[in-house]
């Protein structure tokens, strides 16, 4: 017996997970909430990293709130016009002021919220939120410095759309969701980028709607305590008017037959998706949970299909698939790059083989445990700097408004069996739920 | 952009002299963090693309992803992840143009059973054929597709390095050419194993809650790498150019303008000048940095790209890290501008009927504009405040460097590429004394802008016109829309006028095939 039989031999004496903290909690660091009256929440994570804090504000408007007509990309263009100043401090002292933080600061938005952090020195934690909340509450930018932003965005589109990747990515979305506004990119469609400098009137209403504290969730992780913080959140953002504004987003009725899109591309390998519709994010419910844990059995580098298909066929460059944790139900995507376009439907075969499978059979119980354990450990890896705590508890805000989702989010991953991962791919996995995306050097796509 | 007959590159390679490597299989970096859950190790062999033997252009990067993404010990790959996933425990390397770094990572309640892979994956790759077919595919296929295809940014980046280095170890990307991956064999990687991943140029480095007894084994085992006398290669250094040369890659369907110009620079980390440009470069073009120079000029003020930066030594990743990573050491060094996309002609007709006439787009302007504020910066030099506070700015803002131990560890390695025992920590004391005189005498003797390399990616339809108005130096007004040039203010149209003219020493511009690059 070799070394590596030897030690897999005593693996099976191992529990699973039992690599870190046996806490209900997987986040091993306390998680302090404050509401100030105003509505807004404040949430502190003391972690052991001297002189370091990372500084976030979650704001839950995202593209999912671009409703209206025309103004598709809008909450992106937004997280843009957060820089440009306010009466206290204009642009350029807004930047220098930026910039005597020391700090690493940055912006970005998806479907569902826009995400502002800054990651530096503790000291200089005051300064930062008198910063974030001048800008929160007083922004004012010029009609001019409105237009000519605009701009930036569209270069920013420039950049991203040199890839055929996002180029079919706005083709699937818009085809896989005919009502609701997951249906469009959060980079928006180009006309409506070029369109935005005319929006000057309507970013003001964007910004009295959205930038209120019942929209924002404040996020302080590192060396830092919740009284240092709550004081400076009460003293900064204490005054802060709620809004009255409730974006109404329209349900997408349900599909009923499969549906195709196709770019025809042959500068990469061919490439084809297959999008079932999902369900939206719970921290309460089975059902994603469930298709995290089937989604790293079934279609991660440890599954069956990608070895096959990955490492002893060698057809496909990369195989991969899961669902996207968002506020309403939203996709789940098995993606594959291709070696030769002449597989395309074998491959399709083996994935749609699999998924039988899983239908009928569920999965094995010691892989199962296996994959719980993986879960836990991949976090707790994960969690080794405030920037990575406070990125991970932003990323829950965003879905439920609460960071405790994710302590909530694990304990279920605990309490999924094999009859929930039966039980959710006969749910999920239908052939009328899902849009099949193809990337081929062909005018027509292979599926059509 | 062409490359070189393999002939050339042989012979560029017999005319370089080699640097025997001795340090000892013993020397390791350690950080000991006791109340870390994880253990980190890292392997760094100073090799990287530069070892690559004449005309086999990609051998050290098969050879190492063959050993990352291979069987090891006589376990298949999938066995080996199979036993990892329960940890979540994971290794990986970077393969760069003079090093190539292993990164393994587990909990450290894992360590004992995960050590025995690390050793595997190091002391006894397996080699086998299917692995070999796998990975040679997918190299294959980076070279001749991936790289065109997915990031115009990066693509300008990778051909500003062959165009610097043309002709010299350096040049060609770490994965490769696609005629040297085809004709790889699995025997060149079994034999340059045994010659470039050896005991005598390897570094160790270990962090995390790891015990005595851990280290001692991780010393001892390593020990027995292959014992070759392995002679690197000196990197060759980066071409000068006469006047301003410009490759423009003519790719069909291109969205925008990817720029990358940049020209040798004589310092690295190991110089203590290092630390006053800088300050320089960080005013100018700090990395994802708005309040930077270039930044506020371009995009800023007139809204032509998403970002603009400039660069002292290779950044790796820049489109996705906004903090440099560790593992790309280099002692063959040049700076650089990063333009990114800016629109062309077809793009700007489309979308403005008053741009209805244009030429071309806002490549040209956006490059003599970029050159004109070095120009300006050499010429007049960094002011005081601008110092102070760009200074003040570093010496917090690169502490952030360092954060995780696979951070921490990675910065502790390569500090002793360049000579040093911390850089980071150094690199503060060398700020903290750095005087405004010292950061403009940096200035002057390191950036020049009359002779540099560009290159373009760009569409087919901008390409001709755009060579055409580079060589002839010709006046590249500003085409605004009329939304934001009705609201610019006259210090900006009057800015715009003399960078319209602004004369740039081009003397010669190419156009090439994105089909006949990195071949």
């Amino acid at each position: 017996m070799n070394q590596f039989l030897m030690a897999a031999a005593g693996l099976l004496l191992l529990l699973p997970g039992q690599a870190f903290a046996d806490s209900d909690k997987i986040l091993p660091y306390p998680i302090y909430q404050h509401r100030l009256d105003n509505g807004l929440n404040v949430v502190t994570v003391p972690f052991d990293s001297p002189g370091l804090a990372s500084f976030y504000i979650v704001t839950r408007v995202g593209a999912r709130n671009e409703v209206e007509e025309g103004v598709t990309g809008f909450a992106h263009f937004f997280e843009h016009m957060m820089f440009r100043g306010t009466d206290q401090y204009s642009k350029a002292e807004y930047a220098a002021a930026l910039k005597s933080t020391g700090a690493a600061a940055n912006a970005n938005t998806s479907q569902d919220r826009t995400e502002y952090h800054m990651t530096g020195n503790a000291e200089k934690l005051e300064l930062m939120f008198e910063l974030e909340a001048d800008r929160f509450q007083n922004l004012n930018y010029s009609e001019h410095d409105f237009k000519t932003e605009a701009g930036a965005v569209k270069g920013e589109y420039t950049k991203n759309f040199a890839s055929p990747y996002s180029r079919i990515n706005e083709k699937l979305l818009e085809t896989a969701f005919t009502t609701h506004t997951y249906g469009h990119t959060t980079m928006g469609y180009f006309d409506d980028i070029v369109d935005m400098p005319n929006q000057f009137e309507y970013s003001k209403k964007f910004f009295d709607r959205y930038y209120r504290p019942e929209y924002n969730t404040i996020l302080v992780v590192g060396d830092v305590t919740p009284e240092q913080v709550n004081a400076l959140a009460e003293k900064y953002f204490g005054d802060w008017q709620r809004g009255s504004y409730e974006s109404v987003v329209p349900v997408e009725p349900g599909q009923t037959e499969t549906r195709f899109v196709h770019l025809q591309d042959g500068s990469i390998p061919p490439y084809f998706s297959l999008s079932y519709k999902g369900p939206a994010f719970s921290d309460e419910e089975i059902d994603m949970p469930a298709l995290d844990v089937l989604s790293s059995i079934v279609f991660s580098p440890t599954s069956d299909l990608y070895k096959k298909l990955v490492l002893e066929e060698q057809k496909v460059r990369f195989i991969g698939g899961g669902a996207f944790d968002s506020r309403d139900p939203n996709l789940f995507t098995i993606q594959v790059s291709m070696v030769d376009k002449a597989d395309i439907g074998y491959v399709r075969g083996e994935i749609e083989k699999a998924i039988e499978k899983l239908q009928q059979d569920g999965v094995d119980e010691a892989q199962l445990q296996r994959t719980k354990s993986y879960l836990k450990n991949n976090f707790a890896m994960a969690m080794d700097t405030p920037d990575a705590i406070a990125g991970s508890l932003s990323h829950y805000i965003q879905l439920t408004g609460d960071p405790e989702s994710i302590n909530r989010l694990y304990r279920l991953y605990d309490q999924v069996s094999q009859a929930d991962i039966r039980a959710m791919a006969q749910k999920y996995f239908q052939s009328q739920r899902m849009t099949i995306a193809t990337i081929t050097e062909d005018q027509k796509g292979p599926f059509e | 952009m062409k490359i070189p007959s393999r002939t050339i590159v042989a012979l560029a390679a017999l005319l370089l002299a080699s640097i025997p490597v001795t340090s000892p299989a013993s020397e390791v970096v350690e950080l000991k963090l006791q109340n870390s859950n994880k253990i980190v190790f890292k392997v760094q062999f100073s090799n990287g693309s530069i070892a690559d033997p004449a005309g086999q252009q990609g051998l050290t990067y098969a050879t190492a992803l063959m050993m990352a993404q291979g069987g090891a010990g006589g376990m298949s790959y999938a066995a080996i992840q199979d036993r990892l996933y329960p940890w979540a425990a994971n290794y990986s390397v970077q393969v760069d143009k003079q090093v190539v770094t292993f990164t393994f990572q587990a909990p450290a309640a894992y360590a004992a059973e995960f050590y025995p892979i690390v050793k595997s994956v190091l002391l006894t790759p397996n080699f086998d054929e299917q692995d070999f077919s796998r990975i040679q595919k997918q190299q294959q296929n980076y070279v001749d597709q991936v790289v065109r295809a997915s990031s115009d940014e990066d693509y300008s980046k990778f051909a500003l390095e062959h165009l610097l280095f043309r002709g010299g170890n350096m040049a060609h990307l770490t994965a490769g050419t696609s005629a040297a991956v085809q004709a790889m064999s699995l025997d060149d990687v079994r034999q340059h194993y045994q010659r470039a991943f050896t005991r005598n140029n390897v570094k160790l480095g270990i962090a995390g809650n790891y015990s005595d007894e851990m280290l001692k084994q991780f010393k001892t085992d390593m020990g027995e790498l292959p014992d070759t006398e392995f002679a690197l290669p000196q990197p060759s250094k980066a071409n000068t150019p006469e006047g301003i040369e410009v490759e423009i890659i003519a790719k069909e369907g291109a969205f925008g303008s990817a720029i990358f110009t940049g020209a040798p620079l004589g310092i690295t980390r190991r110089d203590d000048e290092f630390a006053a440009l800088m300050i320089a470069n960080s005013w100018m073009g700090e990395h994802r940095k708005s309040y930077s120079r270039l930044y506020q000029k371009i995009r800023e003020t007139r809204s032509m790209n998403y970002g603009d930066y400039s660069y002292i030594e290779w950044y790796s990743n820049g489109g996705l890290f906004q903090l440099p990573p560790s593992g790309v050491p280099r002692s063959s060094n040049y700076w650089a501008i990063w333009i990114r996309p800016v629109q062309i002609a077809n793009q700007l007709k489309a979308q403005y009927p008053e741009l209805a006439d244009i030429a071309i787009g806002h490549a040209h302007f956006a490059l003599r504009l970029a050159i004109r504020e070095f120009d300006l910066l050499i010429e007049n030099g960094l002011g005081k405040e601008d110092f102070e506070a760009t200074r003040t700015f570093l010496r917090s803002y690169t502490k952030l460097y360092a954060q995780s131990p696979e951070q921490q560890l990675g910065w502790l390695m390569d500090s002793r590429f360049y000579g040093r025992e911390d850089w980071l920590s150094e690199l503060d004391s060398l700020l903290a004394s750095a005087t405004l005189e010292d950061v403009n005498a940096a200035i002057r003797k390191h950036w020049q802008t009359d002779n540099m390399f560009v290159t373009i990616v760009t569409d087919v339809s901008e390409a001709q016109g755009l060579a055409g108005s580079l060589i002839g130096n010709a006046p590249s007004p500003m085409s605004y829309s009329d939304l934001v040039k009705s609201g610019l203010p006259q210090e900006v149209l009057d800015e715009d006028d003399a960078v319209a003219t602004y004369p740039l020493n081009v003397r010669k511009v190419t156009i090439v095939d994105s089909k006949d690059t990195f071949r």
